[in-house]
């Protein structure tokens, strides 16, 4: 598709204005090659077969200049209470009169970050989410601008979650939210990134988040992507952990038309853990597609996933799970679990759980199950008393409810549950 | 994990022997006079040479493709030479007039030609280089009715039946290798078995390539009619050369109601020796449609030989209550590469397909699982089970499985399970306890790993199986 390398070429309209700092617009100027040199994937990239991410092409987006001024009372929806900071992000723009800290640590937005963390950022910024061959994230760089810098200094343990939280309200707008997490050796984070919507245009959200564990560290990260109906949400997700750091990730997918959530997690020393977990509810036209790779580069790491995804109406699911074992990666231990729920005659699911293996003292397993409702359980709940409906919602609800029970922050947690209660309700 | 495996791994190939027979070969190189000369030599019909001919005209404009999980020098099509035959002294009358040297061959093979052949009750077809040169107990089997001879025989004395069914699941332009089978393919087997018979005996036939830089491409077609049922078994070796060698069959099943077609592989092409040198390249593409309601389509292999392997024997389900079955051993050795794993297309109602793959990678290899699972919209009901389980032997090697799981129907059931284990120094330590040496402890672990696939195969293969893989393994525990 030709058209589809100017359609590139076009979006990078409205970039951000040259900083003072010679390396970050030598890094934009980078991805600016790199957007120039690539195309938009299309369904013969092995990489983007299930997804067509043509649509997005019919539309032009343009970065919002300033930040759409917003009362209060339209961010309370969704305040989490137990939060120790929080930035606000409107269409991608910082909205500091939203957000507050209290913390203690530096959770500020990226633009000032890249003065005032300069060795940090500089040392971490671009270096995981490689963006050579993914189009996505070269844009993303190009517009380095605004986003979320936290760093947890050295054997801190932060209790109380950090909320990012961005908000769309223009249609035809796109963001570009870059987050850089720095988690220094021994200390621990719990961070909620949460993608919401005012309206139900269309837009576009091309995210990008860098996590960087220190030894010892431990980072639990929730992500939840409630996009508007029309939404286009692209985001890659690249995490790197030291020895002995802990990984853990929740993500919930409910929203967009057509989401993709490419979550890289580098296992780059020995005794590192993580667990992923993912849940994609999705029903009318939508596609959610989650691809994730869990590289294994050296001995004694472990990694555990759980992917869910229940897909009603005519929506889409889509799942690529690597899971990549080294040479030399031994005493591996991993398992990937993929389990799917069609929910009506034109649901469609695609599911490919990959393990390349090039170790062998390593224990790995991956398992597949596409299926509907049981017909014995939705039974046994009948003879209870229940009625077809309520017995059908309860399963389905329980299905989502496994991953949502992960989320280590109560109040989202019990708001997420509501949501997907309610969402299962709707259902005649 | 020591020498004792090492050295299991590193048995030589017994079947690398030369036989000196004189070959009819055709020029190295392909274009439409290629075609035409194989065409003419086999005294074609032409609407063959017109199917030949659209097939290579398709393969002149299709790309090799690149997505397999393989890496190879890119094969010059124009070094292969695409015919060579045993030169034909006289119409043979029967199997006694066959050249000595010949049968032979095949008795250092242990393959049974002659009247071993009758003793063994197995029917066999045998391909050498590119020419059916003998098949076994064809009178038998006439007498109920089945047609079993080479391709090129049916050609000639059943074009009606070739004609209606060659292609017919594997097209022309299927993809790269087939259309260039379809230009050139020599010979291979024919088999029908008519309305309502169950094939006496099993049918085999046994597959080698002789000649250096000639390919073979051999194409082999099996039609069961309804309520008709076959088993059918396939072996093939080749000597060994330090080139490559080209083995670019199609193979294609066509089961019809209640038919019932099971298809067994035991594949030891030369592998190459242990530094990668020479070997087969096998590409193959291999079909099964079953087309008639209750129709049954069972693939069983075991892959211990070529350089590398590259091919994925699938079942097509469009009748309804249809049975798709995959049962596979994959072993690499040294710097063997096989990308091996089966499609199961679900389009009829209450279909169902088994998949049970094992792939063992030992030395400096690479062993891929690559399946795809697809549920249309129609298969109302379908059902599916995969089980894929690797096993490393050393740490050189890899293993990799790539399911691709598609389903378009919430009636369907679909589940895939796989798992990676080694052989564990506490399994081979509970064995030495028993008195069992590290070797035999690993071809007993080995076969208990095999088990579930190698039940499904006939018993003479099953016996050729286990002590393949004993062969095949043999140094590298330990």
């Amino acid at each position: 598709m030709n058209t589809a390398t100017g359609y590139l070429d076009g979006l990078l309209q409205g970039q951000p204005p040259a900083s003072a700092l010679s390396w970050l617009n030598q890094l934009r100027a980078n991805a600016v090659d790199r957007v120039a040199a690539l195309t938009v994937p299309t369904t013969r990239d092995e990489d983007w077969r299930f997804t067509d991410i043509s649509p997005l092409t019919k539309f032009s987006f343009q970065p919002a200049q300033e930040a759409q001024p917003l009362a209060p009372a339209a961010i309370e929806p969704w305040a989490i209470g137990e939060a120790a900071a929080r930035l606000v992000f409107v269409d991608g723009i910082y909205a500091p009169q939203h957000s507050f800290n209290r913390s203690g640590i530096a959770v500020e937005n990226l633009g000032a970050g890249f003065t005032s963390h300069a060795a940090a950022v500089q040392a971490q910024l671009g270096r995981l989410a490689a963006f050579e061959r993914n189009a996505f994230a070269a844009l993303n760089t190009a517009f380095l601008h605004d986003g979320a810098l936290i760093v947890v200094p050295r054997e801190l343990a932060l209790a109380a979650p950090v909320h990012l939280l961005f908000i769309a309200t223009r249609k035809h707008a796109a963001s570009y939210p870059r987050c850089l997490i720095v988690a220094e050796p021994g200390s621990k984070l719990t961070l909620v990134e949460d993608y919401v919507a005012l309206q139900d245009e269309a837009y576009f959200t091309n995210a990008v988040t860098e996590i960087a564990l220190g030894a010892n560290a431990q980072v639990q990260h929730v992500r939840v992507q409630r996009d508007g109906a029309e939404a286009f949400h692209i985001a890659n997700c690249a995490v790197s952990l030291a020895r002995s750091s802990r990984y853990h990730a929740v993500s919930v997918a409910l929203g967009a038309r057509i989401s993709r959530h490419n979550l890289g997690v580098l296992l780059a020393a020995e005794g590192a853990e993580c667990s992923i977990d993912g849940l994609a509810l999705i029903g009318g036209r939508q596609l959610a597609d989650t691809h994730t790779l869990i590289d294994h580069a050296l001995p004694q790491c472990s990694s555990r996933q759980l992917h869910k995804c229940i897909v009603d109406g005519a929506a889409h699911a889509v799942f690529n799970g690597n899971i990549m074992v080294r040479a030399g990666a031994q005493r591996t231990d991993s398992a990937q679990s993929s389990r799917n729920l069609l929910l009506s005659g034109k649901a469609r699911v695609d599911t490919k759980p990959q393990l390349e293996i090039f170790a062998d003292d390593v224990k790995c397993a991956h398992g597949a199950t596409v299926g509907q409702l049981d017909v014995d359980e939705v039974f046994y709940l009948k003879s209870r008393g229940l009625s077809e409906t309520a017995a059908r919602n309860l399963l389905t609800y329980a299905f989502g409810a496994e991953v949502i029970e992960r989320i280590p922050v109560a109040s989202l947690r019990q708001r997420l549950e509501a949501s997907v209660l309610a969402q299962t309700e709707q259902r005649p | 994990m020591s020498t004792t495996l090492q050295n299991l791994v590193n048995q030589p190939y017994p079947h690398g022997f030369v036989t000196d027979i004189e070959s009819d070969v055709a020029p190295k190189g392909l274009s439409e006079d290629t075609i035409r000369l194989i065409s003419a030599k086999k005294n074609e019909p032409e609407w063959l040479l017109e199917f030949r001919l659209h097939a290579y005209r398709q393969w002149l404009k299709m790309e090799e493709p690149q997505w397999p999980n393989v890496k190879y020098p890119k094969i010059d099509f124009q070094a292969i030479s695409y015919y060579s035959a045993p030169k034909p002294k006289k119409a043979l009358a029967s199997m006694d007039e066959i050249d000595p040297e010949l049968l032979r061959t095949f008795e250092k093979l242990g393959v049974p030609m002659n009247e071993r052949a009758k003793l063994a009750g197995v029917a066999v077809d045998v391909i050498f280089d590119s020419v059916s040169v003998a098949t076994t107990y064809k009178a038998k089997l006439a007498e109920v009715g089945i047609i079993f001879c080479s391709i090129s025989e049916a050609v000639h004395q059943h074009p009606e039946l070739v004609r209606q069914y060659l292609g017919s699941v594997v097209p022309v332009g299927d993809n790269y290798y087939a259309a260039l089978n379809s230009a050139v393919f020599t010979d291979g087997s024919f088999c029908f078995i008519p309305k309502g018979v169950k094939c006496p005996m099993d049918l085999s036939t046994y597959f080698r390539i002789n000649t250096q830089e000639s390919g073979q491409f051999e194409r082999t077609l099996i039609v069961a009619e309804a309520g008709a049922s076959v088993s059918y078994l396939e072996g093939c070796t080749a000597p060994k050369f330090d080139t490559n060698q080209l083995h670019a069959a199609v193979v294609e099943l066509v089961a019809l109601d209640d038919a019932d077609i099971k298809y067994s592989t035991v594949q030891n092409w030369y592998a190459g020796d242990e530094n990668g040198l020479g070997g087969i390249f096998n590409f193959v593409t291999k079909r099964g449609l079953c087309k008639g309601v209750n129709s049954r389509i069972s693939w069983t292999q075991v892959e211990t030989g070529s350089a590398i392997t590259w091919k994925y024997p699938s079942c097509i389900l469009r009748g309804e209550n249809s049975i798709g079955e995959f049962y596979s051993v994959a072993l690499t050795n040294h710097h063997q590469q096989a990308d091996t794993g089966t499609k199961m297309v679900h389009l009829g109602k209450n279909t169902r397909s088994t998949i049970v793959s094992k792939g063992i990678s030992a030395g400096h290899s690479n062993n891929s699982y690559r399946g795809l699972v697809r549920i249309a919209p129609t298969a109302a009901g379908a059902r599916n089970y995969s089980q894929c389980d690797s096993m490393l032997i050393g740490e050189h090697c890899g293993a990799n499985t790539f399911p691709y799981i598609q389903v378009n129907n919430p009636s369907a059931k679909v589940e895939h399970e796989a798992s990676t284990s080694k052989i564990g120094e506490d399994q081979l330590f509970y064995f030495a306890q028993r008195g069992i040496g590290a070797e035999e402890a690993v071809s007993m672990i080995i076969n208990g790993f095999c088990k579930d696939v190698f039940q499904q195969l006939p018993m003479e293969f099953a016996v050729e199986a286990t002590k393949l893989l004993g062969l095949k393994l043999e140094g590298s525990v330990g």
